[in-house]
């Protein structure tokens, strides 16, 4: 059946930059998404699979992606989202907090 | 981003329908790749589904990114309210109407209060003007003589504090002293009223209102005219061009509009004058009492008034300008008054005469001149106070039967409430769907309030305006009145609404889940709630009789004169030119023609009607002696032949005046029968002489009248004792004619008007009025508070006697069972009907033995409305309390019924 999923709260916020990153590489809907990260982190990230639509609405609401209706690859009506230039601006941000994040427990780890 | 959330809550439900159409396709999409990879159909589809979490759940958040959840929630509770409210319309309906009574009430009353009391001018910054007032010590002396500087008065005098007295007017020459080196106010500016002036335009003779302005009038008042120009300090010296400005009414009646009438020639009283410019439209003078249509200079009353006028500039003691001030920049009137009433002071030491004089020096006084002079304010602020009072505690009753049907309500769904909150609503959740119900039900109420409100304001403008002539008060609904009105209505919704809700909320849900009976402290609030109500309505119902006991007693006074089927209206022949001795023939020839009219049994004139008489232009005031004695409280009254005849004031000896008294003629008089008797006892007075030294007349007695009233119905002065002269001799300058008609006096206008213009169509008439009406105008004030007292009692007591139905009614629903058991052991149905009754009438004792005391307190306030009725009349309390305790038998009746009713089978089934 599967390993359990695991919830993702290790690092919560992440969920965002993470939808962002995807979207910056190609226009996918939300499945595909879901898709794109759970194979590029090789089935180590498995999120609730719910809890990406309230995080896309979010994101729309910014502004930081766009919601357009199209065909998938099984010629079915899809909602495919991209992201905009402002959510280009936003990736960058949240990468640079999440870097300064991993560092610091970075440091707390390897202090003596 | 706002934006976008709006645009999103718009389409809410099409989006909603398209986030189950994507989560759909997510669902489809995974169940096909576990397909692929080896599962069953159905278990794939389970395993999406439990991947993917609670669809429920994450919709739901998703849909939260949108609309916050507190405003979804919100418009559900407002729905969910409306469906209640429209499934129960009686209890909707009742609610809805009685609070619309009570705000609707309300706000006309407050509109009154705000035009009357509140409002400023329509001028330019009104908070910097100031009237000037002087007051000063009373004015007799110890023996009743007036020693006082104001030597002569054109205008009113008021009574103060203490007995002092009070005025506005001032002498001439005190207004140029305090205009001049002015430090404190940039303009002073005086005013007079010209009273009522034929007004000729293009040929047509109508009367106008006329006020005498001096030149810094409209420059102090900051008006700028609506066409032309406006009166200036140029205009208004003696020997200027004769220029005036009219009202802009007067420009659209008269003239085809403001433009057409700059640069027209006017007639005013057969003197020509030019209008020079039109006043803009809302602006009205300063006297909210009076919109003048014509605005003169002051100096041009030496055009008008002739030779009597140009005594007022020179006489220091005569008193007739009005004064008002413009404060200068950061002075305020305190300061003003500092500076300016020592200079006042020193000018009017100057004028008095005797130490008496010097004794009782007026002092300058300053008030605030935003809402322009007191007259109706003093005239109708106590009133509409007591009206507020009165509606006040009407919206009380009536949010008290809200409170209490709501109360009843919230009991009667406890269980629901119980279900709700256990099935783990939050208690403010809960909370606050019961008061949007209430909200929603007080909104309703405001709105249907302002429509009556509306219809209110007309009607009584309507009753208010039937004692006044001109009367200038618009009261509106205007946005502070409305503010006001949706600030009350919001309170009334919360006030009662929270209460029951948070008492039906309360966490103790197991007892409501068992057996959803309402308990002791809900029928115990419904209780103090009913008293309240009771107790109000007897004051109001003790106010009202007060006020129809007063109507009353003012409709028997004796008159002494006929009060029906008489036609009464003026006319002043001298404004249009008409000269002694040729005006007594024209008004004579008149008369005669009036009395031929078919219809017209007699016609008379006298100097003014006898309702009106003191207070007309031309009077004689002086002494009155006869032989040395100097007669006491007498009024002189000229009147035209058959004047007795006409008023059917019956003639007690010798004869009435007639044609033979004319200006050549032996001078005559009639007196009246007290002053016959006080003065020649039981002598024949027949004969005998009356002098009126400062006339420097000596009239012989020719006939003696039965005693009448003059003056209007609540006059204090007693004055019975009359003497009638003849106008003829007196050479008339305006009179008013009487009419006996046969039926009604108003069918008779047009014929008198047509016979006047025929005669001379310079002439208008004027002040057409029956007897009978005009005298009823004399206590408007009287009969106006009595309808409405009456109304107000009624409408409490109908509130009070509902609110009184709806608790036994719910009391005998909650006793169903106890009542019930009685009965099964053996009450009679009689014996049930008195239980029931008997809690009304404890009710009612309780509410009356609280009220008795308030009202005879409150009764006090309102002693001076009355007419020869005590306020603590213990007739009307008694009849009061009578009327009380048989509305609430009858309101307690049914309830009772219904409890006899109860078939104790089916009582005890309940259970």
């Amino acid at each position: 059946m599967g390993r359990k999923p695991q919830k993702n709260d290790s690092l919560p916020g992440s969920l965002d930059m993470l939808i962002l990153r995807t979207l910056s590489l190609r226009n996918l809907h939300g499945y595909g998404i879901v898709q794109f990260i759970q194979q590029s982190s090789d089935n180590e990230l498995l999120l609730e699979e719910g809890s990406l639509y309230p995080a896309l609405q979010r994101l729309e609401l910014n502004g930081w992606i766009e919601g357009v209706w199209g065909m998938t690859s099984n010629n079915r009506r899809a909602r495919i989202y991209k992201i905009t230039a402002a959510g280009r601006k936003q990736l960058t941000v949240e990468t640079r907090k999440y870097a300064k994040l991993t560092l610091a427990i970075a440091r707390v780890m390897g202090t003596e | 981003m706002l934006l976008r959330r709006l645009r999103y809550w718009m389409d809410s439900a099409k989006r909603s329908e398209a986030l189950g159409e994507e989560m759909d396709l997510h669902l489809a999409e995974k169940a096909a790749e576990l397909e692929a990879d080896g599962m069953r159909p159905e278990d794939a589809r389970a395993e999406a589904r439990r991947r993917f979490g609670n669809v429920g759940l994450k919709q739901e958040e998703a849909r939260e990114i949108w609309i916050t959840r507190f405003w979804s929630e919100l418009v559900q509770d407002f729905r969910y309210a409306c469906r209640t409210m429209t499934a129960n319309k009686a209890f909707t309906a009742l609610a809805v109407l009685s609070l619309a009574l009570g705000i609707g009430a309300n706000t006309t009353i407050y509109s009154f209060m705000e035009s009357i009391l509140l409002r400023s001018l329509p001028v330019a910054d009104p908070e910097s003007l100031v009237v000037l007032n002087w007051q000063s010590r009373p004015p007799q002396n110890a023996n009743k003589e007036w020693v006082h500087v104001v030597h002569g008065v054109q205008g009113i005098l008021w009574p103060g504090e203490k007995g002092a007295l009070v005025s506005g007017m001032f002498p001439y020459s005190a207004f140029e002293t305090l205009r001049t080196d002015n430090s404190v106010f940039s303009t002073v500016f005086g005013y007079f009223n010209g009273l009522d002036r034929n007004l000729t335009v293009r040929g047509q003779a109508t009367t106008a209102g006329v006020e005498y302005v001096t030149g810094e009038y409209f420059v102090g008042l900051a008006v700028a005219p609506a066409a032309g120009r406006l009166i200036s300090s140029e205009d208004d010296r003696p020997g200027a061009a004769p220029v005036a400005v009219i009202s802009y009414a007067t420009s659209q009646e008269r003239f085809s509009g403001p433009a057409d009438a700059v640069g027209q020639p006017i007639l005013v009283d057969n003197i020509a004058f030019t209008v020079v410019g039109v006043a803009p439209p809302e602006f009205f003078g300063v006297d909210p009492a009076e919109a003048p249509d014509l605005y003169l200079p002051v100096h041009s009353n030496l055009l008008l008034d002739g030779s009597e006028a140009a005594r007022m500039y020179a006489d220091e003691n005569f008193y007739w300008i009005e004064l008002m001030g413009r404060l200068r920049p950061n002075v305020s009137m305190s300061q003003a008054q500092a500076a300016l009433a020592p200079r006042f002071h020193q000018w009017v030491a100057t004028t008095a005469k005797t130490e008496g004089e010097r004794a009782k020096l007026p002092a300058l006084v300053l008030n605030p001149g935003a809402a322009g002079l007191g007259s109706l304010r003093r005239q109708y602020s106590k009133p509409l106070y007591v009206l507020l009072i009165m509606v006040g505690l009407i919206l009380a009753i009536a949010c008290a039967n809200i409170a209490n049907l709501l109360l009843a309500r919230a009991t009667a769904r406890r269980r629901e409430i119980a279900v709700r909150l256990s099935l783990g609503a939050g208690r403010f959740r809960v909370v606050r769907q019961l008061l949007a119900e209430s909200l929603m039900l007080a909104s309703l109420g405001g709105a249907l309030g302002v429509v009556i409100a509306m219809w209110g304001v007309r009607a009584l403008t309507l009753l208010f305006s039937r004692g006044q002539e001109n009367f200038t008060l618009h009261a509106q609904l205007n946005w502070t009145v409305l503010a006001m009105t949706a600030a009350l209505s919001l309170v009334c919704g919360l006030l009662f609404g929270l209460v029951p809700a948070i008492q039906a909320t309360r966490p103790d849900v197991m007892p409501a889940l068992k057996n959803g009976r309402g308990g002791g402290p809900v029928r115990r609030a419904q209780h103090v709630l009913v008293v309240a109500q009771i107790a109000i309505s007897f004051v109001i119902l003790v106010a009202a009789g007060l006020f129809v006991q007063t109507l009353n007693n003012l409709h028997s006074v004796q008159l002494g004169y006929t009060r029906e089927n008489i036609l009464l209206f003026s006319l002043n022949a001298q404004q249009a030119g008409h000269t002694a001795p040729e005006i007594a023939t024209f008004y004579s020839d008149l008369r005669k023609r009036f009395e031929s009219i078919p219809g017209v049994s007699s016609s008379t004139i006298s100097h003014s009607s006898i309702v009106r008489a003191g207070q007309a232009g031309k009077t004689i005031r002086g002494i009155i002696k006869i032989g040395a004695v100097t007669v006491e409280g007498a009024r002189v009254m000229m009147a035209g032949p058959h004047f007795l005849k006409t008023m059917q004031i019956p003639i007690l000896a010798g004869r009435e005046i007639d044609d033979r008294d004319q200006p050549g003629s032996t001078p005559v008089a009639v007196i009246s029968q007290r002053m016959a008797r006080t003065y020649f006892g039981h002598e024949n007075p027949v004969g005998r002489h009356i002098t009126l030294p400062e006339e420097k007349r000596n009239l012989e007695i020719v006939g003696v009248s039965a005693d009448l009233r003059y003056g209007g119905l609540r006059n204090e002065e007693e004055s019975s004792m009359t003497v009638f002269a003849a106008i003829n001799q007196f050479s008339p300058e305006g009179v008013t004619y009487a009419l006996r008609t046969a039926g009604d006096p108003l069918r008779y206008v047009k014929n008198v008007r047509d016979i006047v213009r025929e005669k001379d169509s310079r002439i208008p008439v004027t002040k057409v009025v029956t007897q009978a009406a005009e005298i009823d105008r004399t206590i408007s004030r009287e009969i106006t508070f009595a309808k409405l007292c009456t109304a107000f009692a009624i409408l409490a007591l109908v509130m009070a006697c509902v609110g009184l139905y709806g608790t036994m009614t719910y009391n005998v629903t909650r006793q169903v069972g106890e009542i019930g058991i009685r009965m099964a052991l053996g009450a009679q149905r009689g014996a049930v009907i008195w239980m029931v009754l008997r809690r009304v009438l404890i009710l009612a004792a309780l509410g009356l033995a609280f009220s008795v005391p308030a009202a005879l307190i409150t009764s006090q306030l309102v002693r001076s409305f009355l007419f020869e009725t005590q306020p603590n009349d213990p007739r009307i309390l008694a009849l009061a309390g009578v009327i009380l305790l048989s509305a609430a038998l009858l309101a307690g009746y049914a309830p009772a019924r219904r409890a006899s009713r109860i078939d104790p089978m089916s009582a005890l089934r309940q259970e």
